[in-house]
Formats: C-alpha cells, structure tokens, sequence
C-alpha cells in the first residue's frame, strides 16, 4: 500500500517544485497548493490506511469502552488544520499576485524592478 | 570541600559587574575602574577561602546528555584562578588613570569585567563543555578589547586575526572534546565530566587508543592550545593584538587568556600522558620558545617586544608540559606563576614609558631611570626575573625547565640532546632582549627625546606591587611553592612532584646550561645591534614563509570565494534561494537516511485496493495536466480536478471531516481562482530548455526524496496505534464529551492550536482586504 502513496508523494512534490520555479506568477501558486496537497496526503500515510469500514472512521458509535480501533485520530487532526491554513495561504498568494500585477503590470517575475 | 555556591558566586559576579558596567559608567564616571577593582578584590577573596579546599561540584545544565556546570576545586586550578583575580585587581586600578578621558569606557570595563569571569570559568570548570564556553568567552571578549578603538583599521585588522586565530582553535578543541567524550563514554562515566576522566585517566586513555581517536585528540587540543597561547605559527595574532590599551595588554595578552591554551595542556596532562604528548608539545614548546625570543630581539616597539616575548615564555611553559618527567609539570607549573608576576609588571611599566615619553618607538627611548627613578627600580626586578638570572624567582622555574630537558635527554639521548641546546640557545637571547628592555632605563639618553614626566600614582601603584610579589617569591620562593604552586604542579603530573627552588650549590647539566646562557647573553649584549641587524637579514631572506602572509591569502582566498558563492546563491533572485534551499534540504535528509538505515524497506504492493490506485492515478495525471496546462483557466480545473482527487483520497483513508473540509475549500479556491484569473492577463511563460532541465533536475531530486521518506516513515498498512493515538481515542468521550475525535482534539485537547489556526486565517484575511481595497491609501505615493 504504501508504494503507490510514496509514489503519488513523490510524483507531486516534483511537479510542485517544477512549477515553483516557473516566471508566471499563477503557476508558482499553483505550484504552492500542489506541494500543501501533497503535504497533506504524506501526513496521512505516517498514520496508515486500511480499507475503509464504519469502525475505522474516527467517529465512536459506542459511547463506553472499549473503543474500536480507528484511524489516526491525530493525523487527522493535524491534516485538517493543514487543509486550512494552505486554504488561507493560497488565497493570500492569489490576491498578492493580483496586487503585484497591479504594481508591476506584468505577472512575469523575471521583468520585475530588481 | 569546596563549595558550590562561592564558587558561583566567584564566576557570576564579574559577569553581573559586567551587565551593570555601562550603567555604572553614566552614574560614576571613570570611577567605575575601582568598581571593577573591588569586584576583582571580592572574587580573590571568595576563591582564597578555598585554598587547601578540594573536590568537584556541579549543578545540572542539560542532564539529557550529561552537561552540566561542574567546578572543581584544585591546586592548579585556583592558582590560575587567584592569578586572574588578583592580577585583575591591579589592571582595574591601573586602567582607571590609565584610560583616562578615553573613550567607550562603559563597553571598555564591560568587555573587561566579562573577561574575567570566562577566564574564572575556564580555571574552575570540571566540565568539558563549560570549559569550552568560557574558553570561546574569552577569545570574545578579548576581540572586543583588541578592536577598542573601533574607528583605526590596525586595530580591526588585528583584532579579526585574533577572532579567526583562537576561535578557530578553540573549534579544534570542540572536536577534541567530543572525541575524548566518545573514549570516556565507552568506559562508562558522564561523557563530559573532566574531573572523573582526569581520575581514572589510564582507562580513558586505553579506550581511546583503541578506538584510534587518541593521537587525533592529542593533535586537536594542541592546536587548539596553539592558537589560544600563541603557538608557531600561529602566534602572529599576539603582536598584532598589542593595539589593545596597555591594560589589556598586560592582562590579556601576557598574564591570562594567553595561558588558557598553556592551562589546557596543563590540564590534559596526565590524560595525554606519553611519548606522542611529548614528541608533539616539547617540541612545539621549544620551537615557539626559539622564535619568539629571536622576533622579540628584533622588535622595534616596546609592547612588540613583550609580546614576543610572551610568545617566547608560553613556549617555554607548552615546553615544560610536554616532557614527560616530573620536573616538566613543576617547571610549567611554576613558570606559569612566575611568569604572570614579571610580565604583567613589564607591561604595565611600558604603559608608564608610552605614556609619559609618549613614544614607543625602542631606539627613541634611553636613559629614563632620572625621570622615572620608581619605575626604573620595578624594571630592574622584573626584567631580571624575565632573563633568568639568579636569584630572582624567573631563574628558578627556567632552571627546573633546563632539567626537564636535560632529563629528557639523558634518558632518550640521541636528537633528543636538541631540547636542551634549544633551550640554551632561546635562553640566550631571552637574557639580550632582556637587558635591552633594561637599557631603555640605563643606556644613554637620546637626543630626540622629549620631557619625560614622573608617572603618577594610579599608574605606578599596580606595577610596584607586582614587582614587591616578584621580589618576594625571589626572596622566600618556599612560601608560594607550599601554598600553591607544589599542589598545582601534582594536579598536572602523573608521578611525584616537589619543587625545589633556590640557587643550585653543586655544579650539574642543567646548571653548566644556565650558566651558559647567562654569560653568552650578558656577553653578547654589547653586540646586540650587530645580531639584530644580522636577524634581520634572515628576517627578509624568509619573509614568505612567514605566518602573516598565509594568513592574509587564507583570508583573501576565502573572501573571493564567498564572494563567488554568493554571486551564483545569493543573487536577488528568490527563485535561486528556493532552488538551493531545496537542494539542501533532499541532500541533508538522504544522507540522514544514507547513515541511519540499511537499504529500503519492501513494501507490500498486492494489498493496495483497488479504489486508492485509480484515485491517486487520477491525481498525479491531474498533476501533469496542470503542469502542461495551456492556458490559465484549464490549468485551474485541472488543478480542482486533483483537490477533489485528495478530497476522495480522504474518504479511502477514513477521514470523513477531512473530505467535507477539503471539498468546501477546493469549491472555494477554484471560485477565487476563476476571479482572479479574470483580471490577470494570459501570460504564459515561454520555456528555457536549460532552465528548465535544471529546475527538473531538481523536482526529481525532491520528488525522490518525498518518495524515500514516506518509504521509511509510513506504516504499511495500520500499524499499532501509537499511545497519542490511543490517548485521544479513549478519553474523547470522558474527557472532551464528544464522539468525533478529530473534533474533540481541534477543539478541546489542542484548543488553543485552533485559536492560533484561526488568528491565521483571520490575519490572511485582513492582509487580503489590505492589499487589494487599500492600494490608493497612501503607499503607493
């Protein structure tokens, strides 16, 4: 299982890198929510995935113990907070690029005053 | 026994004095230099009702790797520590008539006060990294003292080559340090712990030896002690370091940080103990010893001299800690006493001379002992103690130096017979340099010479005690050998040790050696400007080999490298910052994992459902669309296309919040997208191949890093629940009252992270709000 993960990690951490590096500012943005997704999907994997069935999703139907064994709860936690603030960021790097523009008048990093 | 809270006390106190100095300085003025004083006569006290006291105290500093502030009391120790102090005592009342209308003097007796407290620190520490702190404090605080007058390049200069000089060095003892922690580890004590290594030194020293990291241990700390005591060739920052006021001169650089590296090796002794220690250190000693006294014959300037000088005497003292008998721990020992007595008095008697003729220029100066009668007589006692001439208490310790070697030659015989004529041969212009600092007192006056003032007091009070202690270990050298110095000469040797000072009645080796040097020297002198003109021949024959040349290419070779450097990493474009931090960033983590784990894990690839491979499938091919996109607005679909990916991603993984969140924020993010994608224009960057293949590179090296982490970090499958994982499972509903567990901990247990996790995204707001509706507010003006 977790093959195909590191796999898919890895795939979206390069091209999130490649697009980083780019001169339009759109695709460094979107290069910024590729590597928060992938992020996000690398932390989950650290707590393990099973198939899927109503014990594992960390909602107790059964208010006493013992609790059933559940996915990571803190991984979870942790993710969710993540989903969040990259929320937060990418808008913030959106309107940063729609004000840059506006200053500059181009998107292109490269023409930018020095 | 010694006591913890004294011996704090002792090394706090200069360091809180030091906090207090600028302050002080605005409320009393130049008074603040008896402040010191009393500061420094309070620390001699605390540390004289120690005397006779012995054993190891220690608070915890950082008990997870057994740091901690250890003091030890000893012999050796307090001898240094009493030195520092009392010497300290002098300088600051020295330094307040000295420094008079000078300058920064609330930074000056800073930097002083600070001083004193390392080199407290460095004589009392039991713990191998204290001793390294203090040891590094010192190297600090003496930079800021050499660079006192902050506006003259000479003072800059020399006060970077100190800087790089002895903290290089005291870099090399960090290295040093850990390597005798690995053998003191193996042999199960505290890893830093100097005072139990030094007491079962015999299976520390096996277990280095065979862990083969003794000779590189040996090797470091002696470098380490090279650079700090002015070792060749590494001793160029000494004279260079005479810039400094001539307080700190005397203090610094000839009666204590100097003697750190010499106390070192003193220290180390008996640990390092052994033909190797001795093939490397007398040596070096003696080599320095050579030099240094021939580049002080040569000097022109009077703090020139005694620097070289001093670099002269650590030689000797680095000498006599090298030879491996007895007689070698009582020499440098005893010398090392002797030899803080004499030169401190020597220097501050140049400050009189600077001061009062106002030059220091040697051959402009002469005939002084009319103008500075009180002067001439404290010269007289301390230049005769330099030389070695009997009966002052410098020919005892020199003369238990000459037995040291002579001992190690009879005992070696063959090239080892060089110690002694070295010896000889140093002494001999030791005794010339000598009677030329004494010349300026009793030879003629010369013409161009100006009126020469009689020194006041302040200046003259502090050089006339040290001379009355010179003249008093000349006299009864039994009573400080009994106090101190007989037990700090044991502390540093491995057998017997006992001091026998006076003038030799029967004729031996070492004192046909002493009369030797003393006669060529005293017959040589009238011929000292001949031998100077002929040395400095040899000076300019060698001038490439000198120090200070490989010292000023090492440094313009470096600058143009960083200069290289930063012009292709640090060239203002963020985009290369990235890059390299990026590139860093993979290298440091796969050699992390190159050297903690052996080879990749396999995972199991046949029990991937088949739903999670078509999900992630569809992602990474979203990914490249996103990449190869053409124009903005499919590259934003196709961009929703792998959040909503994630988004089912999360359902397969269990985490039926983390789909909700996700969906409501990818719905939002594509929506804001599209807006402002409506006024940005289609720019779409042409690509460079080269750059391109570049950042390629790069993505790769990242991609497969991220690849190999998630390899060794992720659990294949669900492994045991970790016991935060079970914590939070089983007490959400008892103590947080809720059944969704992601949500009790969001909001309950890690309350305040979601507190901070909103301040965010409410601050990401308001900077949204900023920059796109306050553009015409002013700043763009």
């Amino acid at each position: 299982m977790s093959l195909a993960l590191a796999a898919t990690v890895g795939v979206l951490f390069a091209f999130g890198t490649f697009l980083l590096l780019r001169d339009d500012l759109v695709k460094v943005v979107w290069g910024l929510a590729i590597l928060s997704q992938a992020a996000n999907v690398y932390l989950i994997s650290m707590g393990g995935i099973t198939e899927p069935t109503g014990d594992t999703v960390p909602v107790l139907a059964e208010y006493y113990a013992p609790f059933p064994e559940t996915a990571d709860p803190v991984v979870q936690a942790l993710v969710l907070t993540a989903i969040v603030i990259s929320f937060g960021m990418t808008a913030f790097a959106l309107a940063l690029s729609y004000r840059a523009y506006q200053e500059n008048e181009t998107i292109d990093v490269t023409e930018w005053p020095q | 026994m010694a006591d913890l809270f004294v011996l704090a006390l002792a090394i706090a106190l200069p360091f809180l004095a030091a906090v207090f100095a600028p302050l002080l300085y605005r409320l009393l003025g130049e008074t603040v230099g008896y402040v010191g004083a009393v500061v420094a006569a309070v620390c001699f006290a605390l540390l004289l009702t120690q005397v006779g006291a012995e054993g190891t105290v220690s608070t915890p500093w950082i008990p997870s790797m057994d740091v901690a502030f250890r003091f030890t009391v000893d012999a050796f120790g307090l001898l240094f520590a009493l030195l520092a102090s009392g010497i300290g005592i002098l300088i600051f009342a020295y330094a307040r008539e000295y420094m008079h209308g000078k300058p920064d003097l609330g930074r000056f007796y800073m930097a002083l006060l600070a001083f004193m407290g390392s080199i407290l620190g460095v004589a009392l520490a039991a713990d191998l990294v204290a001793l390294f702190l203090f040891w590094e404090l010192t190297s600090v605080c003496s930079f800021v003292l050499i660079g006192y007058y902050t506006d003259d390049a000479e003072s800059r200069y020399s006060a970077r080559m100190a800087m790089v000089i002895t903290v290089g060095g005291g870099l090399c003892l960090l290295v040093g340090i850990l390597l005798i922690a690995v053998g003191a580890e193996s042999v199960g004590l505290a890893p830093f712990d100097l005072a139990a290594i030094l007491a079962n030194r015999g299976a520390v020293a096996d277990a280095m030896r065979a862990q083969g990291v003794f000779l590189p241990a040996l090797a470091l700390v002696a470098v380490a002690a090279a650079a700090k005591s002015a070792q060749v060739p590494l001793y160029v920052w000494l004279p260079g370091a005479m810039v400094a006021p001539t307080p700190v001169s005397a203090f610094l650089h000839s009666a204590t940080m100097v003697k750190v590296g010499v106390y070192a090796l003193g220290r180390l002794r008996p640990l390092f103990h052994g033909p190797e220690w001795m093939a490397l250190v007398a040596t070096l000693g003696m080599v320095t010893m050579t030099v240094g006294a021939l580049l002080a014959v040569l000097a022109t300037d009077i703090k020139e001299l005694l620097a070289y000088s001093t670099a002269s005497h650590l030689g000797l003292m680095v000498a006599a800690f090298g030879f491996e008998s007895h007689y070698g721990a009582e020499a440098g020992a005893f010398h090392l006493f002797n030899h803080a007595l004499f030169k401190a008095t020597l220097f501050l008697v140049a400050g009189i001379v600077a001061h009062e003729a106002g030059t220091r220029a040697i051959d402009d100066l002469g005939g002084l002992r009319e103008d500075l009668p009180i002067t001439a007589g404290i010269t007289v006692l301390a230049a005769l103690s330099m030389a070695g001439i009997p009966p002052f208490n410098g020919f005892y310790s020199k003369e238990i130096l000459f037995e040291a070697a002579w001992e190690a030659a009879v005992h070696g015989g063959g090239l080892l017979w060089l110690y002694p004529a070295t010896a000889v041969f140093a002494s001999v212009f030791t005794v010339l340099y000598s009677l030329r600092f004494l010349w300026l007192f009793f030879g003629p006056r010369p013409d161009g010479l100006g009126p020469v003032h009689r020194a006041p007091l302040g200046l003259l009070a502090p050089p006339a005690v040290l001379a009355v202690a010179v003249a008093a270990v000349s006299v009864v050298p039994g009573v400080a050998i009994d106090l101190l110095v007989d037990d700090a000469a044991s502390a540093t040797a491995v057998s017997h040790v006992e001091i026998h000072a006076g003038i030799p009645t029967s004729l031996s080796g070492p004192v046909v050696m002493s009369a030797i040097t003393i006669a060529v020297g005293v017959a040589a002198f009238p011929f000292y400007d001949r031998i100077r003109a002929s040395l400095e021949r040899v000076r300019a024959a060698t001038t490439l080999v000198h120090p200070t040349v490989g010292y000023d290419a090492l440094l313009s070779a470096t600058d143009r490298a960083s200069g290289l450097v930063g012009r292709s990493v640090h060239n203002g474009l963020i985009r290369t910052y990235v890059w390299w931090v990026l590139l860093s960033a993979c290298v440091l983590t796969v050699a992390g994992y190159a050297t903690a784990t052996t080879g990749l894990p396999t995972p199991a690839v046949a029990e991937t459902p088949v739903a999670l491979v078509l999900v992630l499938a569809v992602a990474v091919v979203a990914a490249v669309a996103v990449t190869t996109a053409d124009s903005h607005v499919t590259g934003v679909l196709t961009l929703g296309i792998l959040g909503f990916m994630v988004a089912i991603f999360y359902i397969l993984a269990s985490g039926a919040d983390l789909a909700l969140t996700q969906l409501v924020v990818e719905t939002l993010l594509l929506l804001i997208f599209l807006l402002v994608l409506e006024e940005l224009p289609a720019y779409y960057g042409e690509i460079d191949l080269l750059r391109a293949a570049r950042d390629g590179a790069l993505s790769v090296a990242v991609g497969a890093t991220a690849f190999v982490s998630v390899l060794y970090a992720a659990p294949d499958g669900a492994g045991a629940p970790t016991p935060t994982a079970s914590f939070f499972t089983n007490n959400a509903i008892p103590e947080g009252g809720g059944a969704n567990i992601v949500n009790v901990i969001l909001t309950d247990f890690r309350a305040f992270d979601t507190l901070g996790e909103s301040i965010v995204i409410v601050l990401a707001a308001l900077s949204v709000l900023v920059l796109l509706t306050m553009r015409d507010r002013g700043e763009t003006q």
